[in-house]
């Protein structure tokens, strides 16, 4: 239902005759006197530009002064500005600082920017005319690329799905989360490119990989969804596209791989610091999150060993035991993050090592 | 006059080659890490900032670098020979395919936010190292 303001300004007496009062040249300008405080924001580096640390170095408006808690406001107002009696409550529900602060956030933000590309004419499309590859080979990238559009198009969601419940005064992680969200189209939109290039087709549909998105969207709150995004699934996500670069045998498969692997390591740094900083304040976050990653990863094996995915990855590797080796050095490398993350050693508790040993096995 | 590889001298005529082609790497975008390349025994220090390579020098410090990229001699003159030849490393030499495998070429690291500096810069360091096309280089 939509919301009705408690007031028809329309018929409101009251507006109408400031209004005419402005209308016959009488301007009260108390806005005007209001600005409570004034910065010199240039930037820091003029080949960066105007950044967003720039216009953050001064404590009224930096994130330095936002409270753990924050029970000031709940309105649309912009950090720093004037608030006004009477702003309605836009309803935020993640107001703890700690649930969502990284620091990194506004670098990330702003490198998400800077290293854009286009997948229309940025891919070197016509180099898949001369790939050769064989018809296996060949249906067995889309496949990968079909995995890959999924992950991107849910890996849109799952930020859309908190960044509206954020309070303002977190603006910087809520850029942060628009650009992961136009970052995850962009991979969705690439892969989908790749999977239908000349005469292509998209692949197969993985129950397993629908059932670990399914646990990463639903995760119950904000710092869980981020660490099962962020931490786990992108660590993977990025091995995937080094891989994808690895088994490439021409310009776009390469350019492809490479550029999936830059955007996918924004989503693991901001994971690492999010959780750092989460459990850096709140120890006792660290067990809530580690175990939603036991059941993340629960979902992660499956996906792991769905033929959707491992057998084309066998397809193009040649054999199994390539496959294998790649998976233990993905999760090794995720492990190191976790410890990064302040979660600690997970080896003991997760259900990847066992998985890992089946495959060597 | 060509540049013998390796020394000091070839990599900073790739930074002299990265800053003549700065409008590539400004298309690329920031670019903030300083690592390390081990050919041999030696080890060469390249730092990016914003959009440049602002410095290439030789150090014995590698836990100041986000990550070190170390391999023989040979495989880097390997490397290196495969991007003059092909105008850019070709998809069997590229540092994520040298890399990747992890026996090839090594990837050391202390931190792993400093080990996926790479994988964010990936494009540039790409770049930086495709340079070498440019260069008449002598294989020492």
């Amino acid at each position: 239902m939509s919301y009705i303001s408690p007031k028809d300004f329309s018929e409101d007496t009251g507006l109408i005759a400031e209004v005419m009062r402005v209308m016959g040249g009488d301007l009260r300008l108390e806005w005007m006197k209001d600005c409570p405080h004034a910065m010199a924001a240039r930037p820091s580096q003029p080949r960066r530009g105007l950044t967003l640390d720039d216009i953050n170095d001064d404590p009224y408006y930096g994130p330095s002064a936002i409270p753990e808690i924050i029970r000031r406001h709940f309105s649309m107002t912009p950090r720093g500005g004037v608030l006004p009696e009477g702003l309605p409550s836009l309803g935020y529900r993640l107001n703890r600082k700690s649930d969502v602060w990284a620091d990194s956030a506004t670098v990330l933000f702003e490198e998400s920017k800077s290293r854009r590309w286009a997948p229309a004419r940025s891919v070197p499309w016509d180099a898949l005319d001369e790939a050769s590859l064989s018809s296996e080979e060949d249906v067995a990238i889309r496949q990968l690329c079909t995995g890959l559009t999924s992950i991107g198009l849910v890996s849109t969601d799952v930020p859309s799905r908190w960044v509206w419940l954020m309070n303002q005064d977190f603006h910087e992680i809520k850029y942060w989360m628009c650009a992961q969200m136009f970052d995850a189209t962009r991979l969705a939109e690439a892969f989908r490119k790749r999977a239908l290039y000349g005469r292509g087709a998209l692949g197969c549909d993985s129950r397993e990989l629908g059932e670990l998105l399914k646990i990463i969207m639903e995760s119950e709150t904000y710092p869980l969804a981020s660490a099962a995004l962020n931490l786990t699934l992108f660590s993977f996500v990025q091995n995937l596209g080094r891989r994808f670069e690895y088994l490439s045998t021409n310009a776009a498969d390469t350019y492809l791989g490479t550029r999936l692997v830059q955007d996918a390591s924004r989503f693991v740094a901001y994971g690492i610091d999010h959780i750092r900083q989460l459990v850096g304040t709140r120890p006792s976050q660290a067990e809530i999150v580690n175990d939603h990653l036991d059941l993340v990863e629960n979902g992660l094996v499956g996906y792991l060993g769905s033929r959707e995915l491992i057998e084309p990855l066998v397809v193009l590797s040649g054999g199994v035991e390539s496959v294998a080796a790649f998976y233990r050095r993905a999760a090794e490398q995720y492990f190191e993050r976790c410890v990064a993350a302040g979660l600690g050693e997970r080896q003991d508790r997760s259900p990847l090592p066992a998985f890992l040993k089946l495959l060597d096995s | 006059m060509s540049i013998r590889f390796p020394s000091l001298e070839f990599f900073k005529a790739l930074q002299q080659r990265a800053k003549d082609d700065a409008d590539v790497f400004e298309k690329l975008g920031v670019c903030d890490t300083t690592f390390g390349i081990r050919v041999g025994s030696d080890l060469y220090r390249i730092a990016f900032e914003v959009y440049e390579c602002t410095e290439v020098d030789e150090t014995n410090d590698p836990a100041s670098l986000d990550f070190v990229l170390t391999a023989p001699v040979a495989l880097w003159k390997d490397m290196f020979e495969s991007v003059i030849a092909n105008g850019g490393a070709d998809a069997a030499h590229t540092i994520n395919t040298l890399t990747h495998v992890g026996d090839v070429m090594k990837v050391e690291y202390e931190d792993p936010e400093g080990h996926d500096r790479l994988y964010r810069f990936m494009a540039t360091i790409q770049e930086f190292l495709d340079e070498a096309q440019h260069l008449d280089v002598e294989m020492g």
